[in-house]
């Protein structure tokens, strides 16, 4: 009999689930509303409907991320960072250094054998993370997810030295003001944030390979300022977003097997796919 | 007799102070906006005539802060620093640590027993200790920013922040709001998560007392009450803490003839 895991990430601002079986069956990614902590099962569904499976159908449920504990029928609650390292380590070998850059936080991680080694983290300042770029592409009025490909048109980078992110999103608006073109300005933002990323990394020994995880990845142009920062190549996963997600089900797997060669079967949650009504 | 000048040109307010024998004899304050140079003179202007004097009575200016350089009348300009050592020194004689809360800075400057300035220490990198927080936390509670000290006092159960960044702390507010905490309790929590900002300023130069607080952060006393808790010591403050380098500035003045 074929088993299926599912592993869900819910993050400050999108919430991801991937199923696998032999490999990733779906994967689902959609905002964390302020309801996220109740609406983890309809996330779920959708990604089961497209996995074609029923809940039933799942051996074991790992959760991770920053909405973790709301997940009421989730078998098991495991950091982001060891997940993020299973995920990225399952689809990039080589990887010794991952940089994840989230919606409200950045980390640093080490791995060493396919485990997480060491680790640093900003979730203290929003200069540095996902927030940051959030905050300009506000003021700039540009989607989010356009200021990878706008950058990359931009024929320098402005220069930002406001590292807090309510000064520099002054500075960003008076420099538009003074005639500063919106793609150099956000080249300047990117290479603030790498600036600021890189030296919260760095404190760690990096090592090659290093690659960029989280909402950070999707940006070309965050992942571009990196590069020059870094002063070597790093490499994106194919869905950036789903590293986390995908590293709890693999995680779920993993405890499932290792019961399973003892001839058990791990314990579960007992919960069905219902709302966390605990938090109402 | 001779009438003398300091100018403050923050990035917040622009502030005036006439002196005359080395007293005060009039002050204004207004918001700097976005041309300094018409501030300043602005400013002036409001200060002199609300002692019915002109431009022409004054014997010397100085100006100070971050506009310094935009009061053309001005006869020399001195740091904004120096300034508020000679304004919190000639107030209270007795202050060693001075707190100053700008719009966009927090420093903490030492001084000696004669008011000079022994060491100082800013932090211009991060909003979470200034008063823009401040503006921001008025803003989330849709109030206006003079009115949020009193308010703070009367929290019962203060709200924990997880952090002092302006951002964060922000979010975490819209959060804490809609789970129905009280704006008070939100305030002091505020308050509180911006005092351990600025009381690291403070024992990185050392606890020596008195303490003073001074730039437009002093006008807030629940900010004010939230700083003496975290050092478990009481802080001096004016009536008007706005104009404290703009004094010193004129005391600088009517030293410079």
């Amino acid at each position: 009999m074929k088993r299926y895991f599912a592993g869900l990430d819910i993050g400050s601002t999108m919430t991801k689930v991937v199923v696998i079986g032999d490999s990733i069956e779906a994967s689902i990614i959609g905002p964390t509303g302020p309801e996220h902590r109740k609406l983890a099962n309809k996330v779920m569904e959708d990604a089961l409907i497209k996995a074609h499976l029923a809940f039933e159908d799942l051996s074991y449920i790992v959760a991770t991320g920053y909405g973790r504990i709301n997940v009421p029928f989730a078998d098991r609650q495991i950091t982001e960072i060891t997940c993020h390292a299973k995920g990225l380590f399952y689809l990039l070998p080589t990887v010794k250094t991952i940089v994840d850059i989230g919606g409200q936080d950045s980390k640093g991680i080490k791995i060493k054998d396919g485990k997480v080694n060491n680790f640093v983290m900003n979730d203290k300042c929003a200069a540095g993370t996902g927030r940051f770029l959030e905050v300009i592409a506000d003021s700039l009025n540009v989607p989010l997810e356009r200021l990878g490909e706008i950058s990359i048109s931009a024929n320098r980078a402005a220069e930002i030295s406001s590292t807090c992110t309510v000064f520099a999103e002054h500075e960003v608006t008076n420099q538009l003001a003074n005639g500063e073109s919106v793609a150099n300005l956000i080249a300047g933002v990117h290479m603030s944030v790498a600036t600021r990323v890189s030296s919260l990394v760095k404190k760690l020994q990096i090592e090659k390979d290093i690659a960029i995880t989280g909402g950070g990845a999707k940006n070309i142009g965050l992942v571009k300022a990196l590069e020059e920062k870094f002063g070597c190549p790093v490499l994106v996963p194919p869905e950036p977003l789903i590293t986390g997600a995908l590293g709890a089900a693999i995680m779920g797997k993993e405890i499932f097997e290792k019961f399973a060669r003892e001839g058990q079967t791990p314990t579960r949650s007992g919960h069905g796919l219902e709302e966390a009504r605990f938090f109402s | 007799m001779a009438f003398f000048v300091g100018i403050d040109v923050g990035s917040g307010y622009s502030k005036a102070v006439v002196c005359e024998n080395r007293t005060l004899k009039s002050y204004a304050i207004m918001p700097s906006g976005g041309d300094y140079k018409e501030s300043a003179r602005r400013i002036a202007d409001e200060a002199l005539s609300k002692i019915n004097i002109s431009i022409n009575d004054v014997a010397y200016t100085v100006a100070a802060g971050y506009g310094a350089t935009m009061v053309g009348f001005a006869n020399r300009t001195s740091t904004d620093i120096s300034c508020h050592a000679k304004g919190v020194h000639h107030l209270f004689p007795d202050v060693r640590t001075v707190i100053d809360i700008g719009a966009q800075y927090s420093r903490a400057i030492r001084l000696d027993n004669n008011g000079s300035i022994v060491n100082f220490i800013m932090n211009e990198k991060c909003a979470g200790g200034s008063g823009k927080f401040l503006l921001i936390i008025a803003r989330i509670l849709h109030m206006d920013v003079n009115d949020i000290g009193s308010l703070s006092l009367t929290a019962t159960k203060p709200v924990e922040f997880t952090t002092a960044c302006a951002v964060f702390a922000e979010s975490e507010a819209v959060s804490r709001i809609s789970e129905g905490a009280l704006p008070a309790d939100i305030l002091a929590g505020l308050h509180n998560a911006m005092a351990s900002k600025i009381a690291t300023l403070i024992t990185r130069i050392g606890l020596t007392p008195d303490f003073a607080v001074t730039g437009g952060g002093a006008k807030d006393i629940g900010l004010v009450k939230a700083i003496e808790a975290e050092l478990g010591k009481s802080v001096l403050t004016t009536d008007e803490p706005h104009i404290t380098a703009a004094l010193g500035a004129a005391l600088l003045a009517s030293e410079s003839l």
